[in-house]
């Protein structure tokens, strides 16, 4: 009887005591090569895009990078405008920067939310939001496991995108 | 002998071809509103232009709709009227300067028509008259018998967003029918589920006969609607495949308890909405 009253209270202590969710290390960064693609049109106008992640919850952590120009046509990165963009004014004039023309870009991820807290290690999806007036979206999705282990991974250009390396470090 | 039977032919043609007449007023085209977006990212606000016309086709513009009565409920839940209206051969115009953040309900109402249905003569030939049910014991003909009363609303609606969505301007009158968004109309998203509950004077209605049909109907065979009923509980569920616009149609005819204008109402909730790209 003293056996089971024993693994009845550690059972309840396993639930009763919060899961230790583990941070990313602090030294962990995500380093992102992004190829704006160059393209031969009447009319070009460079690209609006979003770069962003979300959590396995589809929850958005951080907007990691916003590419556009006047705020009229923000709605036009449909699934971005609607996850993020439109709840949080103050963000978005926060991460805004300009168009980019063609070429290759680098630019990183710190491992941080929007509001500074390095996020937990588990499941997350990278997003990619690009949206060309005159020309076509493209909205790219790719799952990534933040943790412990160093990963790299590419996305294959689309119309709107170039290539897309993503290089998941823990120094 | 002759003569008379003839005269009644012509009588009886008459009546039939005054009904024929009536039914097609009374059948009429439904009325719907077209916004000209309905997002608004821009900072500080936007003008938006909205048509509204009385169409079966969707979105066709067949004939004209006036928006003397155009109200738009405003995110904190008071009306205003748009400053440009055009009436035009086929529609009305209007535009509005969407300047607070906020979910807004642009709409294009009317007022209750009322017809009262009877039976006279030996034929019991039906017969239709607009006058109301406290109108009808001075203007009905003797011996007219089965009358009953319909009073006709139809309510044309769209919901617009401007920045963060807000649910204030879903909140119902409480008269006829209506409808109350569940997944909010700036969450529509093609292929994802949309959820609606219908309300009948105040209350949650089921067997609400609902078709939903997308853009485009004069450029395809099949109107390809989608049709659904609310249950018990008022609730309609859908999933629009295609992104794009899409008009809804709900319908009920429901007793009337304790109107004195009416016996049955016959009301309408026409709602534009857009399913954006997944």
């Amino acid at each position: 009887m003293k056996i089971k009253k024993v693994s009845y209270l550690l059972f309840g202590l396993c639930i009763a005591l919060p899961s230790w969710a583990k941070e990313i290390p602090a030294t962990a960064e995500m380093n992102i090569e992004f190829v704006v693609p160059d393209i031969q049109a009447s009319i070009y106008a460079r690209p609006y895009i979003a770069v962003w992640i979300e959590d396995k919850q589809r929850k958005p952590v951080r907007t990691i990078q916003l590419w556009v120009g006047q705020d009229e046509w923000l709605k036009d990165l449909r699934s971005w405008w609607r996850k993020v963009g439109r709840d949080d004014r103050a963000v978005v004039d926060a991460v805004t920067s300009a168009t980019r023309p063609a070429g290759k870009y680098r630019f990183s991820w710190d491992g941080l939310d929007q509001q500074g807290k390095r996020v937990e290690q588990g499941e997350y999806t990278f997003y990619v939001e690009a949206v060309r007036e005159h020309g076509g979206r493209n909205y790219l999705r790719q799952k990534i496991q933040l943790a412990e282990k160093d990963f790299e991974l590419v996305l294959e250009p689309t119309e709107e995108t170039g290539q897309i390396t993503l290089n998941y470090q823990v120094k | 002998m002759m003569l008379n039977k003839k005269v009644n032919a012509l009588v009886i043609a008459g009546s039939m071809l005054a009904g024929l007449a009536f039914s097609s007023v009374a059948s009429a085209h439904p009325r719907w509103i077209l916004p000209s977006h309905f997002t608004i990212s821009k900072e500080g606000g936007d003008w938006l232009t909205f048509d509204v016309t009385a169409s079966h086709g969707t979105f066709v513009m067949d004939k004209p709709a006036g928006s003397e009565t155009a109200e738009i409920i405003m995110p904190d839940g008071h009306k205003e009227r748009p400053d440009f209206v055009l009436r035009g051969k086929r529609r009305s115009v209007f535009d509005f300067y969407f300047a607070e953040e906020g979910t807004y309900k642009v709409q294009v109402n009317g007022t209750p028509r009322y017809v009262t249905n009877f039976k006279v003569g030996k034929r019991d030939t039906n017969k239709r008259m607009r006058v109301n049910k406290a109108e009808r014991a001075a203007k009905l003909p003797e011996g007219a018998r089965d009358v009953m009363t319909v009073a006709g609303f139809t309510r044309a609606e769209t919901y617009i967003t401007s920045g963060k969505p807000s649910e204030k301007a879903f909140e119902l009158e409480g008269t006829y029918l209506e409808l109350k968004p569940i997944t909010h109309p700036a969450d529509i998203v093609a292929t994802e589920p949309v959820r609606f509950q219908l309300f009948f004077n105040g209350k949650a209605q089921a067997d609400v006969k609902v078709e939903i049909t997308r853009d485009g109907t004069v450029y395809r065979n099949h109107q390809e609607q989608i049709d659904v009923v609310s249950d018990k509980e008022g609730y309609i569920e859908f999933t629009p495949e295609v992104a794009g616009r899409y008009i809804l149609k709900a319908s009920h005819k429901g007793k009337l308890a304790d109107n004195p204008l009416a016996d049955v109402m016959r009301a309408n909730v026409h709602l534009t909405f857009e399913a954006v790209l997944p």
